[in-house]
């Protein structure tokens, strides 16, 4: 039964996540489309999007004429997140917590570190298209942080209570070896 | 059994000031959303140096909010110069346009006038709350990123527990 509750909490907590990640990528799109069709709507999506992004024309891919509301590496990183939030169910399941390991972290990480970096300190300026596949490489780990720790949180009354029992269990345990 | 988890306000701190510091400089912020995925990364880091038992994720997940809440406020601050540093040097454009009026397109002027919204207390208030909301979210996943590569510790008790029953068995 308990069981079943934190699997239910764990598919909300996913479902909210992918919901989130579509209507954000959607309103990347929505700001151009809008503009294009001359509604000022499009002044507020780009306002929301400049505390996120630099928002470089030069850097972003154009589409209905202007500029995306974000550049191409972090719609990469956005696109990667959703690819990953799919991918999620049929990597993790619903019922495993565990957080990714720290070397897959730093692998899908390197792309990314070195471009930006790179194109940082001028030491190197690398196009749009490698920008957003490096973005999107490192993107595709982030939802199984983000789901993980939330449905942690979200069921954490009752990993505290385990953590409890757990260290309760070593301890006696341990005292029982000594003696 | 006594909880030492460390408080998360000091952490929070730390990590939100400078991820908001360094979002808020111009050039500095062409990183973009990865300064608030570092920042709550580093205030999950220096939870962990201070906390005696191991920590879960939703720790990660609640210091990083907490980071992502105090980036946006210290963000929104310190771009509130640099929007007046815009707003003069607009200023300064709007005056050498007006001296080649004749040359310029129909009702630019009007245009211009329109286009300058950005220094607004309104419009602060609004970019503060979709700051604080999408900040927040960021600061979530750094915070998450934080625990799972600093925070694989066990409690000092119980270690200090093994190290007594090691020393009873090698005796």
């Amino acid at each position: 039964m308990i069981n079943l509750k934190r699997k239910t909490k764990i598919i909300i907590v996913y479902l909210f996540t992918l919901s989130g990640i579509i209507i954000w990528i959607g309103a990347i799109f929505l700001g151009p489309y809008l503009k294009s069709k001359g509604s000022n709507v499009n002044t507020l999506i780009y306002a929301v999007f400049s505390h996120v992004c630099h928002q470089i024309p030069e850097r972003c891919f154009f589409i209905f004429g202007y500029p995306l509301t974000v550049c191409a590496r972090c719609l990469g990183i956005y696109t990667g997140f959703f690819a990953g939030a799919t991918l999620y169910p049929f990597i993790k399941g619903f019922s495993n917590l565990s957080l990714p390991k720290t070397k897959n972290f730093i692998l899908l990480s390197i792309p990314i570190s070195i471009d930006t970096l790179g194109n940082l300190f001028y030491v190197w300026s690398t196009s749009d298209l490698l920008r957003f596949i490096t973005g999107f490489i490192w993107g595709i780990i982030l939802p199984f942080y983000f789901i993980m720790g939330l449905s942690d949180w979200a069921t954490s009354k009752r990993n505290i209570q385990e953590k409890d029992y757990d260290q309760e269990f070593l301890e006696i345990s341990i005292k029982k070896q000594i003696e | 059994m006594s909880d030492q988890r460390p408080g998360m306000f000091v952490p929070a701190l730390i990590g939100g000031a400078l991820a908001g510091v360094l979002s808020g400089i111009p050039i500095v912020n062409c990183l973009c959303c990865l300064w608030i995925i570092g920042g709550a990364i580093l205030a999950s880091y220096l939870l962990c140096k201070d906390s005696s038992v191991s920590l879960s994720a939703g720790d990660g997940a609640i210091v990083g909010a907490l980071a992502g809440i105090i980036a946006a406020v210290v963000d929104t601050i310190i771009s509130i110069p640099f929007e007046a540093l815009n707003s003069r040097f607009f200023q300064r454009i709007v005056e050498t346009l007006r001296e080649y009026a004749e040359d310029m397109p129909y009702d630019w002027e009007t245009w211009i006038d329109k286009s300058n919204i950005g220094t607004t207390t309104t419009m602060m208030f609004l970019g503060l709350l979709f700051s604080v909301v999408v900040f927040t979210i960021f600061g979530v996943l750094g915070g998450i990123i934080g625990i799972s590569i600093f925070g694989k510790k066990i409690s000092k008790k119980s270690q200090e527990v093994i190290d007594v029953s090691k020393d009873a068995n090698n005796r």
